[in-house]
């Protein structure tokens, strides 16, 4: 069947009838936004003070992705205005630097934004004294003094200018509170958290998460002990299904010595194993019919930088000790001489909650990722009609009928465009206000 | 441009495409010099970050999507235009259940006004559902033929 009005325009709409489909689709994708967009806005303002993430972001990368989007959406009405020419290597230039935009973009994006967020923790503790004691440790005087702290190496006079630039002296005004650890760097440190321009708003959320210990200290775990495992059998259940030469199979498969006596017996199957191994083995061995127990048999330090972990990950207890017993904590905003962080050791069992920039750590993030995730999608899907129109099944359009292919790529336009549009407010909105 | 009458020629158009991407490359450029240099409240920040948006949004829609010579064509304006109020009226609804409206101060506003947004909102299905009728429900004209065709397109030379 023939669509009609794929060059001329219809003359009661005034459009090609692709052209109307697109407008229809980009009001469809209006309210799509539009509804994300509200859910933003009544987020932010139902939110408590002190408790929307702001001032995470990187607006380097922000800003440059921006660049990127705009670039892309250029190039795309170049490309459409080379094949108005009937230049078909004008159009394909063009189309190569729009798809190589897109890709940039997303590459940035998800290859080294959201990373980079997903390998950075918040840590909550029970007890507001440990905070109080991990914040005297990592910002206090005390690290001050050491000549450790950025605030400090910037010297005397700039440290005044700091505190004005956070707008600590007005806050601290405000509050005439005068307690042990009213530090001004580490208030702008941790304002700057929460909150864009900071005041005496922001200087009462901060004391009041303080106080109450509910205040996270942000930062990188870059080493953690973690238990190592022994697997031990302690008795074989002879009315189960499992056969006595499949359970003894079992054991030999897990290079045990004398199957026979250990299924009768019963053993320490494996020693000073990791997790993983110990759970595999476990879950094999139960299925083989045997009772089993895992017990702590010493800790090993993994330095590796963690990922994406949850309370869950940090709070596990394997026979009443904990499978992770600390980990180090590489703070936020502390500088050590040698140009690293400044490190603490935290103890898991004071953890109360642990949890990377991923989306379920607040409610910025999550509005956060469901926008920009959502807009990501766009983008690789544009990514894709792209690659389609490049190929040679996409240009047998062209050879056929070269109005009706450039028409193809202005409505591809109108689509690009829109998802650069959105970006536009994207921008502003999730990294600078 | 198939569809618009008056567009300028090709190489004028690019010459206009070169300088919207220059308007978005300095608009960004400010919105983050502003951020940088100088200390706003969100207010004043929501208020000069999203007029610049607005600004650069403009020039993508009116030269970037060609709206600027398609304005005249009424089903692009009816149907964005539409959807804006139908999307206003819908949001009016979500406040009003809420009971709240997005206000900085979190004062409660007389509950009209939420209503009368809502309703609003019903200019969607209803102008959408006439202008649906009126202009697709008939099989589409031989242009020769069609008297009605012709008058639209005189319209639109005009």
């Amino acid at each position: 069947m023939e669509i009609p009005y794929t060059v001329k325009p219809r003359p009661d709409t005034g459009l090609y009838n692709g052209k109307l489909g697109v407008w229809l689709f980009l009001a469809s994708e209006v309210m799509l936004f539009g509804a994300l967009f509200s859910s933003y806005v009544l987020l932010r303002v139902g939110a408590e003070p002190g408790t929307w993430s702001m001032g995470l972001m990187d607006i380097t990368v922000g800003a440059g992705n921006t660049m990127v989007l705009i670039a892309s959406s250029m190039f795309v009405v170049l490309a459409w205005a080379c094949l108005k020419q009937g230049d078909l290597a004008g159009y394909r230039k063009w189309k190569l630097a729009t798809l190589a935009c897109a890709a940039l973009f997303l590459m940035v994006k998800w290859s080294y934004e959201w990373p980079t967020k997903f390998k950075h923790h918040d840590v909550w503790f029970k007890d507001p004294s440990v905070l109080h004691a991990a914040i005297e440790d990592g910002y206090g005087p005390e690290a001050l003094h050491q000549g450790h702290n950025e605030a400090h190496t910037a010297g005397e006079e700039n440290k005044a200018h700091s505190n004005d630039e956070y707008g600590w002296t007005a806050a601290q005004e405000y509050l005439h509170g005068n307690n042990d650890w009213e530090y001004p760097n580490r208030k702008a440190t941790y304002a700057g958290r929460f909150f864009k321009r900071t005041g005496p708003e922001s200087a009462k959320a901060y004391e009041k998460g303080l106080k109450g210990g509910t205040l996270a200290l942000s930062g990188h775990i870059t080493a953690y002990q973690e238990m190592q495992i022994d697997v031990t059998v302690s008795a074989w259940n002879t009315d189960g299904d499992s056969s006595e030469a499949a359970s003894e199979k079992v054991l030999a498969d897990l290079k045990v010595t004398d199957p026979a006596d250990v299924r009768t017996n019963g053993k320490t199957v494996i020693e000073k194993t990791d997790y993983k191994n110990a759970m595999q083995a476990k879950h094999r061995l139960e299925q083989a019919g045997f009772t089993v127990e895992l017990s702590e048999n010493g800790y090993n330090e993994i330095k590796e930088t963690a990922w994406f972990w949850r309370t869950p990950r940090a709070n596990e207890l394997i026979d009443g000790k904990p499978r992770v017993d600390s980990f180090t904590f590489e703070l936020d905003n502390t500088h050590e001489e040698d140009g690293s962080h400044r490190k603490l050791t935290i103890k898991t069992i004071d953890v109360k909650r642990l949890s990377a920039y991923e989306p379920k750590h607040s409610t910025f993030f999550g509005i956060y990722y469901t926008i920009t995730g959502l807009h990501a999608a766009h983008v690789f899907g544009g990514i894709i009609i792209m690659i389609y129109n490049l190929l040679p099944i996409g240009l047998l359009m062209w050879r056929k009928d070269r109005e009706r292919f450039a028409n193809r790529i202005e409505t591809f336009g109108l689509f690009w465009h829109f998802v650069d549009l959105v970006w536009i407010f994207l921008f502003p909105i999730l990294y600078i206000l | 441009m198939s569809d618009s009458h008056n567009s300028p020629t090709i190489t004028t158009l690019i010459r206009m495409f070169y300088f919207v991407g220059g308007v978005l490359v300095l608009g960004t450029l400010i919105t983050v010099l502003i951020d940088v240099m100088f200390e706003t409240t969100l207010l004043t920040a929501s208020v000069i970050g999203l007029s610049i948006a607005v600004v650069k949004s403009s020039f993508v829609v009116a030269i970037f999507m060609h709206y600027k010579w398609d304005k005249k064509l009424i089903m692009i304006t009816w149907t964005m235009v539409l959807t804006f109020i139908f999307f206003a009226g819908m949001m009016g609804l979500i406040m009003w259940a809420d009971g709240d409206i997005p206000h900085l101060s979190r004062t409660e506003v007389p509950v009209f006004w939420v209503v009368a947004a809502a309703l609003f909102g019903l200019a969607l299905p209803a102008s959408f559902t006439i202008l649906t009728v009126k202009l697709l429900s008939e099989p589409a004209p031989v242009e020769a033929v069609a008297p009605k065709a012709k008058r639209v397109s005189k319209k639109k030379k005009s």
